[in-house]
């Protein structure tokens, strides 16, 4: 095969900022990708921290041209796995690598119908009623846990879970219905 | 309960861990579920990850009070302080209860980066990272084995039976006291039972073992039961599809090295119709003129991994009657194959080509089966003349290497035609057939200076 005689024009030529502004383009698929594959949520952050430090070291390996966030993903999923080798942190739940390859096929398979997800839950989000909103903040923004939301709110945990598991459900419903119109 | 409701109570911590285990083994073994947990994952998965966007989203002002600790912009800095010093690397600190469980022995040419450890020779370690850039550094841990670690590695002491290689190579030697000796990697564990043994890892998981003496027990996820492999033999541990460092590579031609004075002008490989391949005995991976390295080994063990590179320059243009001076400048890099400290002192020798015919050889089809008098043992004064000869120290630091000779300037001046063709070869061998393959950078690699004739015309001031 030829080499390419030069970088294409469109790509800005020093590598720091050719690598900032391709992870700028795929940092939030990236950490999506991340936090669908560590349960843990710290765990997540601290993976993805790393990983962006790897991708930048390896940053010369990358093909210009090719799929950033398929190159992503694979120095993620290795991080991930080394991640759990050298836990030193036990988290509540903690994935099997045969887990993970299984998780991550899966990914892969239907990544094209989980590429616009983002931008329709934010639609979604917009239209949510205001009680469903702070419970969407006491999870999520302030990671709080179901004991955590049950005494804030004055609930049982058990009516708690079931209020963010219909919350969720109604979000995902939401974004399918959004996808499905925008492809129709 | 059926599994559907399950993967919903995961993300809230509400399943036990054997309920989680099993979800774990239904997710594996059934697609439909699999899908299923991919699609409500994704959804928690998009709430985490974008949660700090969450009460703009919701034009919600008064939940912005105590957000939980975020570090969002701590990594750019580590970037910024990455582009800056190089090969430095940031590694978690560890926090575990500090006792001494290795010595630091020997440390040849040594460079560290990033390391939470002493990093003199004879200073005591305790659990901790060593990040090394370049040369080489041998740890005796106080169970009694040894590491040797070569540049570029970085390796966890987690105890005096185990140590975890991030990325990097290190050659194990194990006595009787520390049968068990463990390293880890992200793919596999390996665990000695009696020898000398040498693990690489790559930061994307490629991880690999060869055996010198002995045996070792290789644990891998992937693998029901251990394995154990013996001397002599190799278990090779490939992660997925790796980005190959491939003949896709996009070439960038980069400036010569330092010009060493005015009146000195540099002729790269990349120069007009230069030229730059390594010949392999086996020829196992093709021609290799579009390859970002230039290899060289000798070995008399595995005589198929036999190695030499061959350099084409274009002097075109460049007034060789008066010429005064000559070096070749190589920019040494890793090569990512075998292991330095299983090579001593290496001595090379640099031959210029004067059979014209083998001179005249093409980046595309170049194989040492084709190479004909190129790769004849000796070579003879009829196809070449031995210019120079120069030596990389073992666990050299991955620098400029500088061979000047006058029989440079007499070859150069004399040579007829524009084209000059160059041979490297190394004169030493290996110990094990798991021995260092020297490289220098080519002008196709993406970083380092190709290869460079530096040339002093012009009559003396």
């Amino acid at each position: 095969m030829e080499d390419s005689p030069l970088i294409p024009p469109t790509e800005p030529t020093d590598p720091a900022e050719h690598y900032l502004v391709l992870l700028n383009g795929h940092e939030r698929a990236l950490a999506a990708y991340v936090h669908a594959l560590v349960p843990d949520r710290l765990d997540a952050e601290d993976i993805l921290q790393s990983c962006k430090l790897t991708m930048w070291k390896q940053f010369a390996n990358y093909e210009p041209g090719t799929q950033f966030l398929a190159w992503a993903r694979k120095i993620a999923f290795h991080q991930i796995l080394n991640h759990r080798r050298g836990a030193k942190r036990k988290p509540l739940y903690s994935a099997e690598p045969a887990f993970l390859e299984a998780v991550a096929a899966e990914i892969d398979r239907v990544s094209d119908s989980l590429a616009d997800r983002s931008e329709a839950l934010h639609d979604c989000l917009r239209k949510l009623p205001e009680n469903q909103r702070r419970l969407v903040l006491l999870r999520y923004y302030e990671d709080h846990d179901i004991a955590a939301i049950a005494k804030e709110t004055d609930r049982t945990e058990a009516a708690v879970y079931k209020l963010l598991s219909r919350l969720r459900a109604a979000l995902n419903d939401c974004v399918k219905a959004r996808l499905d119109s925008s492809t129709a | 309960m059926n599994f559907h409701d399950q993967i919903d109570r995961s993300f809230d911590g509400q399943l036990s861990p054997g309920e989680w285990d099993a979800l774990q083994e239904a997710v594996i073994d059934d697609p439909e579920l699999r899908t299923a947990y991919v699609e409500k994952r994704w959804l928690h998965a998009l709430l985490e990850a974008e949660s700090a966007r969450l009460p703009a989203l919701l034009e919600e002002t008064q939940w912005t009070q105590p957000a939980p600790v975020k570090r969002p912009l701590v990594w750019l800095a580590t970037a910024a302080a990455v582009v800056l010093f190089g090969a430095s690397l940031v590694l978690f600190a560890q926090s575990r209860p500090k006792s001494i469980v290795a010595t630091l022995i020997e440390a040849e040419n040594c460079r560290w980066a990033g390391s939470d450890l002493p990093t003199v020779e004879g200073a005591g370690l305790t659990a901790g990272t060593l990040a090394l850039t370049e040369g080489m550094a041998t740890l005796r841990f106080a169970s009694g084995a040894t590491v040797t670690l070569e540049a570029p590695s970085v390796l966890v002491v987690e105890s005096a039976m185990k140590c975890r290689l991030i990325e990097g190579s290190v050659v194990a030697d194990v006595p009787e006291s520390a049968h068990g000796f463990t390293i880890d990697t992200a793919r596999m564990e390996v665990i000695d039972l009696g020898t000398r043994f040498g693990v690489t890892t790559t930061p994307l998981g490629d991880s690999n073992v060869f055996v010198f003496e002995g045996e070792v027990k290789v644990n891998r996820d992937d693998l029901p039961e251990p394995k154990h492999v013996f001397a002599g033999k190799s278990l090779v541990s490939k992660a997925g599809a790796t980005p190959q460092q491939s003949d896709q590579e996009v070439r960038r031609v980069e400036g010569p090295a330092a010009s060493p004075g005015p009146g000195w002008t540099a002729v790269t490989t990349a120069t007009g119709r230069g030229r730059d391949a390594y010949l392999r005995r086996g020829d196992q991976n093709g021609p290799t003129g579009a390859h970002p390295l230039l290899m060289v080994k000798h070995t008399d063990l595995a005589p198929n991994n036999e190695r030499r590179t061959i350099l084409s320059f274009d002097l075109a243009g460049i007034d060789r009657a008066s010429l005064r001076s000559a070096k070749l400048v190589l920019k040494l890099e890793p090569s990512g194959l075998g292991f330095s400290s299983l090579v001593p002192d290496s001595r090379f020798a640099v031959y210029g080509i004067v059979d014209r015919a083998a001179a005249t050889w093409s980046e595309i089809d170049l194989l040492w089966k084709n190479a004909g008098p190129l790769v004849s043992e000796p070579l003879s004064a009829s196809v070449a003349t031995r210019l120079a000869e120069f030596e990389i120290r073992k666990g050299s630091p991955n620098r400029l290497v500088e061979v000047s000779a006058d029989a440079f300037v007499d070859f150069l001046r004399t040579h007829p035609g524009e084209i000059v063709s160059l041979m490297i070869l190394r004169e030493t061998g290996e110990s094990d057939q798991q021995g260092l393959v020297h490289a220098f950078a080519s002008k196709e690699h993406p970083t380092a200076a190709a290869p460079t004739l530096w040339l002093q015309t012009g009559s003396e001031k």
